[in-house]
């Protein structure tokens, strides 16, 4: 059975002060997400977090007004409404770039996914940290399962949008990136595969 | 002492836990009823305000009362953010009731988050969800499962009669309790990316709606006051209800921005004399009708550009504002997405002529995409005359290629060559059946030999740019 269960949500404590220096990482929101193995497929797992991680890396450039308001749209994800970006050239981005975290996702390689915001001279000034582990297994029946999962991915989504009370506003011009913290042999894994593939 | 509880507990959910406290969820979690949960939440506003301690706090209000507009009273309900409130009451004609809504640290940008508070804890509580509420009915009993299946039953049969008269506007039938949000969602992506694609999509839509509020009327002459069909009715169906002041437009503002348009529109407002579509704008409209459809042709780019600008503006600028709005006069045709990347800045102000969306799925043989998309153009640049091959299915069956000149966009070259659905090497079709497999070995041939054409016409259109 697998289970997405949301250990702590903890706000940071505001970001330092002054503009951001070289690698300010200012507050991150640490979401905890836990999975366990079991009758549940890697893949599904996979799956869902890839579809949360792409809702929010959107939200998250809507709430940060990295791009203007224009571009996002009302669409509904877990029965509540969210903001989904339009451009198609940002979309194919994000989910190109979480295509690639797919299969480490599966093989449990990933540590964290981090959404950072970087300003006109490409510092960072935030931060949204997603960690991912392994927690222990836990009995919850697969019925509620499913329920109980986006009952949390809800509430990770509604985090996202008030998080700007802990936040200041950023300057004009930002951008984003999204990295992927692996654990340690899985880039030399991924290496490897490569290699055989050419 | 008790009574001052509720307030280091809300004083916990909002400064400490940053949570939205809704008066909804703030009944729910302390047990009390709505009404006392409503002014608890004011008492902590003021007692907090008074303090002046420096943590701010974002208030947002539930106002509610009549509105004339256009002649008609009307009833409205809006959530209103602090500081639009003074603004929202004084277009009130008689206030009935102003509330605390929620109070939150964050500022929200839209409303979404709003129903998100309160999703949850409704749905734990769905057994009892008026428990604590003022909305009060003896005769609501649940229902038994037997009389729920029979009266399902009924609601079927009659919502198919209903469709089958309606049919005309085939794809948005309602009968006035359906999702129609839902529907007006799934069409408005079309529109927005359509125009990140081009301004074919969001002709095609306005010429759906149009053609559907001309349907429309025809129906309408025929069919009783409740049933109010098609997308553009939507305020309709409010209207048809026995209450029938009272208008709550359950929409987002984009679907109420879009309602106006259609209402506009003459052919709407003469069948329905319940709608708020006032007396003097049918007057009006009817002569201007001529003027007007055609000023809508030209300006149809600009206000499905307008309207989606106005509509994130509108929603970010207030939330689950509740009414119908007039969309603002076409002042300026500002760029919409300022911002967006350097490839489609060239879109927005151009007006082009309604062709049909170039990213439809390419195994399309109709004779319109190939003539309209080569009008079409994000990067209109120049316009060239260009050999094309059109495709179309002839009387027998067969499937026609035919090499015409047009002219073209030479920038657009690239993208169509993509979308091109026409194929210089493909046989003409025994059946229907054998379309899509020839399709898909056409384009393949076809668009490499197109490929080499077009890409010598891009290369010059780069020159001839400056």
């Amino acid at each position: 059975m697998t289970t997405l269960t949301r250990q702590d949500l903890n706000f940071g404590q505001g970001r330092e002060a002054g503009p951001a220096g070289p690698g300010a990482g200012a507050s991150g929101l640490a979401g905890f997400l836990e999975r366990t193995t079991g009758l549940c497929p890697p893949a599904v797992v996979a799956d869902v977090l890839c579809e949360f991680l792409e809702v929010a890396v959107h939200l998250i450039l809507y709430v940060r007004e990295v791009y203007p308001v224009g571009i996002f749209q009302k669409r509904k994800k877990y029965n509540v409404p969210v903001q989904m970006s339009c451009h198609p050239e940002l979309n194919q981005y994000i989910q190109d770039t979480l295509h690639c975290v797919k299969p480490l996702l599966e093989k449990n390689d990933v540590e964290k996914v981090v959404v950072v915001i970087l300003d006109k001279e490409h510092r960072p000034v935030e931060k949204f940290v997603f960690e991912i582990t392994q927690p222990p297994l836990l009995s919850i029946s697969s019925d509620s399962l499913l329920s109980h999962v986006e009952q949390l991915l809800r509430a990770f989504i509604l985090k996202i949008s008030v998080c700007d009370a802990v936040l200041d506003h950023n300057p004009p011009g930002c951008t984003f990136t999204v990295l992927v913290h692996t654990r340690e042999a899985a880039t030399r894994n991924m290496e490897k595969i490569q290699v055989i593939k050419v | 002492m008790a009574d001052q509880l509720y307030l280091e507990n809300i004083d916990e959910f909002v400064t400490d836990q940053n949570k939205i406290v809704t008066y909804k969820w703030l009944s729910y979690t302390l047990g009390v009823h709505v009404n006392q949960a409503k002014q608890m939440l004011y008492d902590y506003v003021e007692r907090k305000r008074k303090e002046n301690s420096g943590a701010q706090l974002h208030v947002t209000y539930l106002v509610s009362g009549s509105l004339i507009q256009n002649g008609h009273s009307c009833h409205k309900v809006a959530v209103v953010r602090e500081d639009k409130l003074e603004a929202v009451k004084s277009k009130l004609a008689v206030t009935a009731s102003i509330h605390v809504y929620s109070i939150q640290k964050a500022m929200l940008k839209d409303s979404g988050p709003l129903f998100n508070t309160d999703y949850d804890i409704l749905k734990s509580n769905l057994q009892n969800c008026s428990k604590f509420s003022a909305i009060q009915c003896a005769a609501a009993v649940p229902r038994s499962p037997a009389e729920s299946s029979s009266s399902s039953k009924k609601f079927e049969q009659s919502h198919l009669h209903m469709s089958s008269e309606t049919q005309a506007n085939n794809e948005l039938t309602t009968n006035g309790h359906g999702p129609p949000a839902s529907k007006q969602v799934s069409q408005q992506p079309k529109g927005i990316m359509g125009m990140f694609a081009s301004k074919a999509a969001a002709k095609t839509q306005e010429t759906n709606k149009e053609a559907k509020t001309e349907a429309k009327e025809v129906i309408n002459a025929s069919s009783a006051g409740n049933k109010a069909p098609g997308k553009g009715n939507m305020m309709s169906n409010f209207f048809g209800k026995a209450a029938m002041n009272k208008l709550k437009v359950n929409l987002d503002s984009e679907q109420a921005v879009k309602e106006e348009k259609i209402v506009e529109q003459p052919t709407v407002s003469v069948t329905e004399p319940k709608l708020a579509t006032p007396a003097g704008l049918k007057k009006s409209s009817k002569k201007a009708e001529p003027v007007k459809v055609l000023q809508k042709e030209k300006k149809r780019g600009k206000r499905v550009a307008l309207s989606d600008d106005e509509t994130k503006e509108t929603e970010n600028m207030k939330k689950k504002r509740r009414r119908i709005k007039l969309p603002e006069s076409d002042s300026s045709e500002d760029e919409v997405f300022p911002d967006s990347p350097g490839a489609y800045e060239a879109e927005s102000p151009s007006p082009p002529p309604p062709p049909s969306p170039p990213l439809e799925p390419v195994p399309k043989t109709e004779p319109e995409p190939p003539s309209a998309k080569s009008s079409s153009g994000e990067n209109k640049r120049k316009r060239k005359r260009v050999l094309k091959s059109k495709t179309y299915v002839d009387g027998e069956g067969c499937i026609v290629t035919e090499k015409v000149y047009e002219s073209e966009s030479c920038t657009d070259s690239e993208e169509e060559l993509k979308m091109k659905t026409s194929s210089v090497h493909r046989p003409p079709a025994m059946t229907v059946k054998k379309e899509p497999k020839e399709e898909r070995k056409g384009p393949k041939k076809g668009t490499a030999a197109l490929g080499k054409a077009n890409r010598q016409v891009s290369i010059t259109g780069f020159f001839q740019r400056k």
